[in-house]
């Protein structure tokens, strides 16, 4: 139906005299219009099933048997180019193609299309042909870059930021500045869920970059998109099948400078028992102290092994093309470490209440990692209008972790300490195993009901556990005396806690698009909605075993964890009225209408989206003294209006409006304390309210070539109730933070540059955002006229987790006819306020951070590419501090990787 | 006339007054109406959400945790027994109001008598805590979380009245309390706590008095003061004063000694009159507690032997341990050091286990160093048992 439309054919014939029957035929494909190379096009002989794909330069080469072929060149968004071509034995041809973009056409586009989505230029495209602002990462992008998953992938997207916890085993994105629960995490479009006890979404450290396609962050809402994001969505898209056989593969292995420069400590996790000792044998059972394993106490010096990772991508099409195939598997096995230091402050009465250091603790983190990913995805092209596609992501992490701690408490306690290097000092290690499994199945359908009409349901089920069998931790201590004389280590008991939880998810998506033209402006109308059944369990048995008496009645010496002998405080365990134990559920239903007008240079894309919340929460055993079943329902109304206005070919310019919600995390609404490492602890607070925001956006974008870009854009937010950690004071002793709305409202600007441009061989990749949030609450201030008391006082300060400055930039050197590709990444995080302070003019800041990463390829022969990818090669450390004192200092140190590549 | 007048006058007077003497006083015979108590409750199980009066006479037993709401009250007569069973705690978000009678007591213990066999007192959110004449034996034994809890945990500024009791074989700490405004006199605590726990520990702004206490063989410190190490407002402010204190501070161990009273995280103690004999440390006041506005003296320190060994070989000089050497205090010229107290009877021991035993009288012998040393703002004698009968009735 679609004419061919002009081509413009170079036919350049050379000829060489080589002995060999094979010919070639290589070329360049551009764009008739603008000359933009095109990446990605597919070149094919018409009886071959051989076919390739062309770089990123737009180049293809291709060798065969001498004789005469129909050679079809087949790009998405052009006109299929197709000629006959006479090739004689040994004979170079060289043809290059111009193709004719066609016009934007429904069946093509947004129904059978296909892009090679993989590519730089292809992000770009995507970028630029987006309804939304957006900024995508590409596979091809990660593959260069130094980073392994998608955490590190996320660390360079410009106004991303990744906030790490310190044991360095979980990760979780900020954008443009805000908490991870201002935004949300989903797979190939839909949510997932997660088998963290605390977050909503999964660690993005767990899913491997290779499995990857792209990832996109969207800054602007659409109302077909979910609500729950004020700072932005991230939607991590895996593997297509490709148009022809695809086989690739990689290997790597690596080495941490922290295990060259320390031991790993290591643990046996042989005696670890999968279930607590209630769980084996019944409710009436009372635990024995010979039930609690020794081994997985009984930490030992270690040389680390490499780390290693491996992936392997088949794809390809059967079934005359109707059925598409892909599966990846992406293997990691690594060896990481921290070396962290923690000290805890409080306000010092005895120095005009600034805050002092309360405790010194170091901990070192030995963490062996094992996740393997594996993507499954298949479509099945039924006729022209109808596809059914199936997606299935599973991923399954295994951590072991072993956490050596050494405390000494200089106020308070049972201390005493007169002067540095004196006082009781607490040897606390720890040893875990986590075994976390996500299942991730869709299936959708996309059917043409009519040239107008395209309907697109799916269908989501989404499972995911995270068990954690065993988790000991003991507790040894010693008193430095104040002559420097230290007792021997007395033995203080033993903690064993299994945990086990689970989180289903059920939704249902359908979508129905109406294209057609007014007054030759093409108008899409776009109904849809969503309803989504989510549960999870949590549930928790812990046991305490305390020491027996030593030989004459007073505390047990520790000679090592085979000598140590206990009874069991809790024989009964926690299981039957563990607060931990609870159920909880989350219903949303959502439905939306939105329109996308296109007039000859803008874009109006406008419509309003509607989300009932019902969230809740029960204990296993009904609590006398605290709310027991939370219950809450809301329903937001969402408006969203884009504007795009091309003012050329390659520059747009968009403004978009958006309001959208941020809800609190099941557990935070229960009233109890969640007991924290470090002495501190997190209480629920049923009354949390949920979060919402009205954005503004404003961006400006360039596109000199196709993979060479320069977007401008400022944004501001206005959130109200946002949701902070509050320090709450005591609570058991310790510092207790609780989620609270501290203040009313907040307000959120920024300014965000990125840019990519290539001279040549060289090329650059920079992006840089300044941030400016606003909130004020009430904080303590020393009462000045009456002593021994404190008054409230408004201060101003930033948003929790607030950057003003970040930046992230590339030098890249590229050289197709080599093949070789170098990239020297660097980033800078500024000054950004980690925790809140509850006295007048302090606040915990993570201090600024420069980060260093080289990574480079070479191909070597036709199918292998060497790489290498080096990070953090400034060791650079998290550090916090208050009053200018150091508070927390975690050191990662340097990884260095090298493997290699197969394409076929 | 005028002399006869006189002596009629006088003669009438003297009749008048013998028959006013002999005339009966008024009397007013005031017959108290028997109140009943309000809500009694019924002898035999209870558990859930329970208020009114636990009757002199009558058994109880709680068979799950029990919980007093706000605006209700808990009240117990002279005599009444509970039992406790299950590991349940008694919750108290309203008024409890224990008064027993020094001739009949009230009693809770759990059914099986055994150290940390039920949970305690759990006041955390109570309006009123007024515990007099009671025995609360064998609390502390783990909560939801497997901790230990307290025989009576306060965390809210109320007012908490402890008096005349005994706390015995408790685990953990026997009273922790917190903002609370206490008076805890003459109570006995003993034998409690397994490696850990404090007789009296007051955090976070307690005000208030500890005296005539007897403090005997407690794993941790007898008496424990500190401000919230996170909120420095209030601060403690609390008299300690004429207490005993024998044996304490020893199942910790050498790493965590216990102390006979301790001052830290910008709390201020007046520590006067305490008499402390045996303990792993005597008065300890730690470098980061309000040194400037604390004061004490007066106080009688004392150890039947010159060291200690403990099971780890560390020798404890107990004489250098009055005042250890990690605090600032410092003996003071009124304090009576190394004088044996010449109580009435105790056998010299250091370390006892969780629920020993206590047949010992710690009132002292006429000739006592203790008598007549004291601060007399206080009381002019030394100890929880003084000559005046203010103290210990135990």
């Amino acid at each position: 139906m679609v004419k061919k439309l002009y081509f413009f054919i170079l036919l350049i014939f050379s000829t060489t005299i080589v002995c060999a029957q094979n010919a070639t035929l290589r070329g360049q494909i551009t764009n008739t219009k603008t000359r933009e190379r095109l990446q990605g096009a597919t070149v094919r002989f018409d009886e071959e099933k051989h076919a390739v794909i062309t770089d990123e330069n737009g180049n293809y080469i291709l060798s065969v048997a001498a004789g005469e072929y129909k050679i079809k060149v087949k790009y998405v968004g052009y006109a299929e180019f197709e000629k006959k071509i006479k090739l004689s034995p040994g004979q170079t041809v060289v043809l290059n193609i111009t193709m004719e973009q066609k016009e934007e056409n429904l069946q093509a586009v947004s129904v059978f299309g296909r892009l090679d989505k993989e590519s730089e230029a292809a992000g770009r495209t995507a970028e630029k042909d987006a309804n939304n602002i957006t900024n995508v990462v590409t596979a091809k992008v990660m593959e260069r870059s130094p980073d392994i998953n998608a955490a590190n992938v996320l660390s360079r997207v410009s106004g991303v930021t990744i906030q790490r916890n310190t044991g360095g085993s979980e990760a979780y994105a900020m954008i443009r500045g805000l908490e991870p629960r201002y935004n949300n995490t989903l797979i190939n479009g839909v949510k997932v869920t997660s088998p963290d006890e605390k977050s909503r979404y999964v660690s993005l450290d767990v899913v491997p970059s290779d499995l990857l396609q792209k990832i996109e962050v969207s800054k602007s809402l659409l109302p077909e998109m979910e609500g729950d994001a004020i700072g932005g969505t991230i939607n991590m898209v895996f593997k297509d099948a490709p148009d022809t056989m695809l086989i690739k593969a990689n290997a790597q292995i690596g080495y941490s400078q922290i295990f060259l420069d320390r031991k790993f400590q290591s643990f046996s996790t042989a005696d670890i028992s999968s279930k607590s000792p209630l769980a084996i044998n019944g409710d009436d059972y009372k635990a024995q102290p010979g039930d609690f394993s020794r081994s997985n106490l009984d930490f030992k010096q270690k040389t680390a092994l490499p780390s290693a990772v491996a992936g392997l991508t088949y794809g390809n099409r059967y079934l005359d093309g109707k059925l598409g195939i892909m599966i990846a598997d992406n293997y990691q096995n690594q060896y990481f470490g921290t070396n962290s230091q923690f000290n805890p402050v409080v306000a010092n009465p005895q120095d005009d209440f600034k805050p002092g250091i309360t405790d010194f603790s170091n901990l070192t983190y030995s963490n062996h990692q094992i996740n393997n990913g594996l993507a499954v995805h298949a479509d099945y092209i039924i006729d022209k209008r109808n596809k059914i596609l199936f997606n299935n992501v599973f991923l399954y992490s295994y951590l072991a972790q072993a956490r050596l701690g050494i405390d000494t408490a200089i106020v308070g306690g049972n201390g005493g300490r007169n002067g540095p290097g004196t006082g009781t000092v607490t040897d606390d290690n720890r040893s875990l195993v986590q075994k976390e499994l996500l299942e991730n199945f869709k299936l959708e359908g996309k059917h043409i009901l009519s040239k107008h009409l395209l309907f697109d349901w799916a269908g989501v089920f989404s499972v995911s556990t995270k068990k954690m069998p065993d988790e000991a931790d003991i507790s040894i201590n010693h008193l430095i005396k104040t002559d420097f004389t230290s007792t021997p280590d007395y033995f203080d008991g033993i903690t064993h806690t299994w945990q086990h939880n689970n989180d289903k998810d059920e939704d249902g998506i359908a979508n129905l698009t109406y294209k057609g033209k007014i007054n030759d402006h093409t108008l899409e109308l776009k109904v849809g909605g969503l309803y989504r059944h989510k549960d999870r369990f949590n549930e928790q048995d812990q046991y305490q075993l305390k020491p027996l008496a030593g030989a004459d009645g007073g505390k047990q010496i520790y000679t090592g964890i085979e000598n140590a002998s206990w009874s069991v405080y809790n024989a009964k365990g926690t299981a039957d009225y563990d607060v931990n134990n609870y159920t909880a559920f989350e219903d949303i239903t959502a439905g939306y209408a939105e329109f996308k007008l296109s007039l000859n240079k803008l874009d109006i894309f406008g419509g309003v989206r509607e989300e009932n919340t019902s969230q809740g929460f029960d204990y296993a055993t009904f609590i006398p003294t605290a709310e027991n079943a939370v219950r809450k329902n809301y329903t937001d109304v969402l408006p969203s209006l884009q504007l795009n206005y091309k003012l050329n070919a390659k520059t747009n310019i968009r403004a978009s409006y958006f309001k959208s919600l941020s809800r609190p995390n099941y557990y935070e609404l229960v009233p109890y304390n969640i007991q924290g490492t470090n002495g501190t602890s997190e209480t629920g607070n049923p009354n949390l309210k949920h979060a919402t925001a009205d954005n503004f956006d404003l961006r400006y974008e360039l596109y000199p070539k196709d993979d060479e870009q320069l977007f401008i854009s400022g944004f501001y937010k206005k959130l109200y109730d946002p949701i902070e950690l509050e320090l709450t004071g005591f609570g058991g002793g310790d510092i207790t933070y609780k989620p609270t709305n501290i203040a009313p409202e907040a307000t959120i600007e920024g300014v965000e540059l990125v840019y990519t441009k290539y001279f040549g061989r060289i090329g650059v990749s920079a992006n840089y955002a300044y941030i400016y949030s606003n909130v004020t609450s009430l904080k303590d201030f020393p009462d000045t006229t009456q002593k021994n008391t404190a008054v409230g006082k408004l201060e101003s300060r930033p948003l929790q987790g607030q950057t003003k400055n970040s930046a992230n930039a590339s030098l890249m050197y590229r050289d197709g006819a080599h093949k070789v590709f170098v990239q020297l990444a660097y980033q800078y995080i500024g000054t950004t306020l980690s925790q809140v302070y509850n006295n007048y003019g302090y606040d915990y800041y993570h201090q600024p951070q420069s980060f260093l990463a080289l990574s480079g390829e070479k191909g070597v022969g036709k199918h292998f590419t060497l790489f290498g990818k080096f990070n953090n090669l400034l060791n650079t450390p998290t550090t916090t501090t208050i009053n200018n004192i150091t508070v927390g200092r975690d050191i990662y140190k340097a990884n260095y990787n090298i493997g290699l590549r197969y394409v076929n | 006339m005028k002399k006869n007048t006189l002596s009629l006058l006088v003669t009438g007077l003297a009749f008048v007054s013998i028959l006013a003497s002999c005339s009966k006083k008024e009397s007013t015979n005031n017959i108290t109406p028997v109140i009943p108590p309000s809500h009694p409750i019924a002898a035999g199980n209870i558990s859930g959400f329970v208020k009114g009066t636990l009757l002199t006479g009558s058994t109880y037993t709680i068979t799950a945790d029990l919980t007093v709401k706000k605006g209700d009250t808990l009240a117990a007569q002279p005599g009444a027994i509970v039992v406790i069973k299950n590991d349940a705690q008694i919750n108290i978000n309203g008024v409890l109001q224990v008064l027993g009678s020094q001739n009949n007591p009230v009693t809770f213990d759990s059914d099986s008598q055994q150290p940390g066999s039920w949970g305690g007192f759990a006041c955390d959110s109570a309006q009123a805590v007024t515990i007099k004449w009671a025995h609360v034996n064998n609390t502390g034994g783990p909560d939801p979380s497997g901790d230990p809890r307290k025989s009576v945990s306060v965390a809210v500024a109320i007012n908490v009245d402890i008096e005349d009791s005994w706390f015995t074989n408790g685990q953990d700490d026997l009273m922790g309390i917190k903002l609370a405004h206490v008076t805890i006199l003459r109570n006995t605590i003993q034998s409690s706590g397994s490696t850990d726990g404090e007789a009296i520990n007051l955090k976070a702004g307690v005000t208030g008095d500890v005296a005539y206490n007897v403090i005997y063989n407690q794993a941790g410190s007898g008496v424990k003061l500190e401000t919230s190490s996170s909120v420095p407002f209030p601060q403690t402010v609390v008299n300690v004063y004429n207490n005993t204190m024998v044996a304490n501070g020893w199942r910790r161990g050498a790493a965590e000694p216990g102390r006979g009273v301790s001052v830290g995280v910008n709390a201020i103690g007046h520590i006067y009159n305490n008499l402390m004999v045996n303990n792993y440390q005597g008065v300890d006041i730690f470098p980061d507690g309000d040194t400037k506005n604390t004061t004490y003296g007066n106080n009688l320190f004392y150890a039947s032997a010159a060291t200690f060994t403990d099971n780890a070989n560390v020798v404890i000089n107990l004489a250098a341990n009055f005042y250890p050497s990690d605090g600032v205090g410092t003996a003071q010229t009124s304090d009576v050091i190394s004088k044996d107290p010449l109580f009435v009877s105790f056998d010299g021991s250091f370390i006892k286990p969780n629920g020993a035993a206590n047949p010992y009288d710690f009132h002292v012998k006429t000739g006592s160093p203790a008598i007549g040393k004291g601060n007399a703002t206080y009381n002019a004698d030394i100890g929880a048992y003084t000559s005046d009968g203010k103290g210990n009735k135990h």
